[in-house]
């Protein structure tokens, strides 16, 4: 919860909000709730303005607010669907209802997609594929040769861009996410039911 | 519901083991490992005629995150379009009352030991804010090493009931008879109201006044099971089992909107780890079809690391199964990608690569465990390993696994699942890194792990 120096400040949901994310979402209001909870504990982390800044985001996910990292910087700006910089409240609700276990698989499909087409083209592309797994081993410190790192996203691509055109497109994100569901495994939170 | 299609893909049925309102249990065997299994079997459709849908998903959502030797394991949940298939570990030696020679009962050094293990499930249970409300002889099995299993279930807060309950058992157990006479509800209800019931002149002493603290009418006076575990009586030749709760687990389409799972996908593997498939203690569950039930076995901790350690370290011709890693499950196992670090502590990983074989990395891993006196469980290309201790923050568990990254490389992933992570940090830093140092490739020369997602 939010340091009592920070009341002033403070913004419940009105009861009005919260019951139209419980509505539009797959929360229920109890659970919109409870997410307020966690989201005024985080927005008060730093800034304690009620909204979460991207440092603040990355203190609850790492216990640390200065590890530049890729993936949390793409979730980020995946949640600030305004685009402002900052995560507010319905944002945040809207967002994190794709992690939740009653969510249909398609949804998640479609979010970790736009989670990986870094630059936004509507496919991904082999280089944003390299470059994704290229900023994971280089966050695990794990050294590995290119030669190592090209054989294994030519291998990824052989399997996933069924029509060979360089890109895959949702459809074949789609069909290479059902072969290996495991790929949406941190989509789904069971600590949101 | 038209039988055709009874079990899960790769699993063959051997028999019914019973039947209940909404479900039917089979013992079944696994294609691949012969691993042999109790799987329950709901219907969806009676499930949401009952109502049910909601409890049943928060059952088993809890009852996957026990793990506990007396408490019957879940290994995995899948579903079809109709049905959910709840896979569990098959215990093997049926109900307990049937162990129990009727009006004798077993002796006292026996009838402790397996109220020991009854205690030892229940309060683990409530520890984690599980209530059972259903212990009855009937509800209880034991295993082929004579160990009991209790099925798991989820009451409402009944540590009171439990303890009741476990008074019943007690008796039963020491007498070979029930308590109470339940000649029909009206004089059960009495008598158990009044206390009305007679030991056997074979309880000792402290017997007789143990289960006189149990049966106790009034909850507000009952003995509470923690109190239990303090008396001379319960402690004689008693040890704590190590155990921990997977907090990786999640639950996966249980909800009928999503195409069928029902090959054992990756996405399975947290819970496949659970699974005690090492050889040692496989017991089986009878199911009546009721509740999910515990199963109540307590081997030994030394027997269980002795038969862990020998199962580890006899040469295994079989094959192992390595999943390889694409580009993207690189991405995807990422500590980055997971969210749960906003809801609670996460657990803490390592990764490394190497180019040497498999099976000399496993040898490794187990010999390591072994080193430090672990229990090392290895299936396929994944070594648990678990304390034998408990610390302030539980037993230690920790899990490797090994993927296939190219032909030539492997990645080796080693991730806290219960425990202190101090104590974690010290296990990777000065006995896992200095032992794999040779065999995997750019560990850095100091004792410090190189990555740690510092929780």
């Amino acid at each position: 919860m939010g340091c009592a120096s920070s009341k002033q400040f403070k913004r419940a949901p009105r009861h009005g909000d919260a019951a139209l994310l419980a509505k539009e979402t797959t929360f229920s209001l109890d659970e919109v709730k409870a997410l307020y909870e966690l989201f005024e504990k985080i927005s008060y982390s730093i800034f304690k303005d009620g909204l979460i800044h991207k440092e603040e985001f990355q203190l609850a996910l790492f216990r640390n607010s200065n590890r530049k990292n890729l993936f949390a910087d793409r979730i980020f700006d995946l949640f600030d669907m305004k685009r402002n910089g900052v995560i507010e409240f319905d944002e945040f609700v809207r967002s994190l209802q794709f992690f939740h276990p009653d969510t249909p698989m398609a949804d998640k499909i479609a979010f970790a997609f736009r989670l990986y087409d870094l630059r936004g083209t509507g496919s991904i592309e082999r280089e944003e594929l390299k470059e994704m797994v290229l900023a994971i081993l280089n966050e695990s410190d794990l050294l590995l040769s290119d030669d190592a790192v090209e054989q294994m996203v030519d291998q990824t691509f052989k399997e996933a861009d069924l029509n060979g055109d360089g890109r895959i497109d949702p459809d074949e994100w789609k069909a290479f996410t059902s072969m290996n569901p495991a790929l949406l495994k941190y989509m789904t939170l069971p600590y949101l039911k | 519901m038209g039988d055709r299609p009874k079990l899960p893909a790769r699993y063959e049925q051997v028999k019914l083991l019973g039947e209940g309102n909404f479900a039917k249990v089979y013992l079944a065997r696994h294609m691949d490992t012969k691993e042999e299994v109790a799987i329950k079997v709901m219907d969806k459709e009676k499930l949401i005629k009952l109502g049910a849908v909601q409890q049943i998903k928060r059952e088993i959502a809890v009852m996957r995150r026990l793990r506990h030797p007396n408490i019957v394991q879940l290994h995995k949940v899948m579903a079809c379009k109709s049905r959910i298939f709840v896979v569990m570990e098959y215990v093997r030696g049926g109900p307990l009352y049937r162990h129990i020679p009727a009006n004798s009962g077993l002796k006292e050094d026996e009838t402790r030991r397996i109220f020991q293990q009854l205690v030892s499930a229940l309060t683990f249970c409530h520890a984690q804010g599980v209530y059972h409300r259903d212990i009855k002889p009937d509800n209880l099995l034991v295993d082929e090493h004579g160990n009991l299993k209790v099925f798991a279930r989820r009451g409402y807060d009944g540590a009171k009931a439990d303890a009741w309950s476990c008074g019943i058992v007690l008796f039963v157990l020491a007498a070979g008879r029930k308590p109470f006479r339940d000649d029909d509800f009206i004089t059960l209800y009495r008598t158990i109201c009044r206390g009305d019931y007679r030991c056997p002149r074979t309880f000792s002493p402290e017997l007789v006044r143990i289960v006189r603290r149990l049966l106790q009418p009034n909850p507000a006076h009952r003995i509470t099971l923690l109190q239990i575990k303090e008396t001379d009586w319960f402690k004689k030749g008693f040890k704590e089992v190590s155990f921990y709760i997977d907090n990786k687990d999640c639950l996966r389409s249980l909800d009928g909107s999503e195409e069928p799972d029902l090959c054992d996908s990756d996405s399975e593997d947290e819970t496949a780890m659970s699974s005690s498939s090492s050889g040692s203690s496989s017991p089986v569950a009878h199911g009546d079809g009721g509740g999910m039930h515990t199963s109540v076995s307590a081997p030994s901790l030394v027997n269980l690391e002795k038969m862990h350690i020998a199962a580890a370290r006899a040469p295994e011709p079989r094959i192992r199964r390595i999943k390889s890693m694409n580009a993207f499950d690189i991405i995807a196992s990422s500590p980055s990608f997971d969210l749960s670090g906003l809801f609670e502590e996460r657990g803490e990983q390592l990764r490394f690569v190497s180019s040497a074989p498999v099976n000399t990395i496993i040898s490794k891993l187990e010999e390591i465990a072994g080193q430090v006196s672990f229990t090392a469980r290895t299936k396929d290309c994944q070594v648990s390993f678990e304390a034998t201790r408990n610390g302030h923050k539980g037993a230690l568990a920790i899990s490797t696994k090994i993927f296939q990254l190219t032909p030539e490389l492997v990645m080796v992933q080693v991730c806290k699942k219960a425990g202190d992570t101090a104590e974690y940090r010290q296990f990777c830093g000065s006995e896992l890194k200095p032992g794999l140092r040779g065999i995997v490739d750019g560990l850095p020369e100091d004792g410090l792990p190189p990555t740690l997602n510092v929780a």
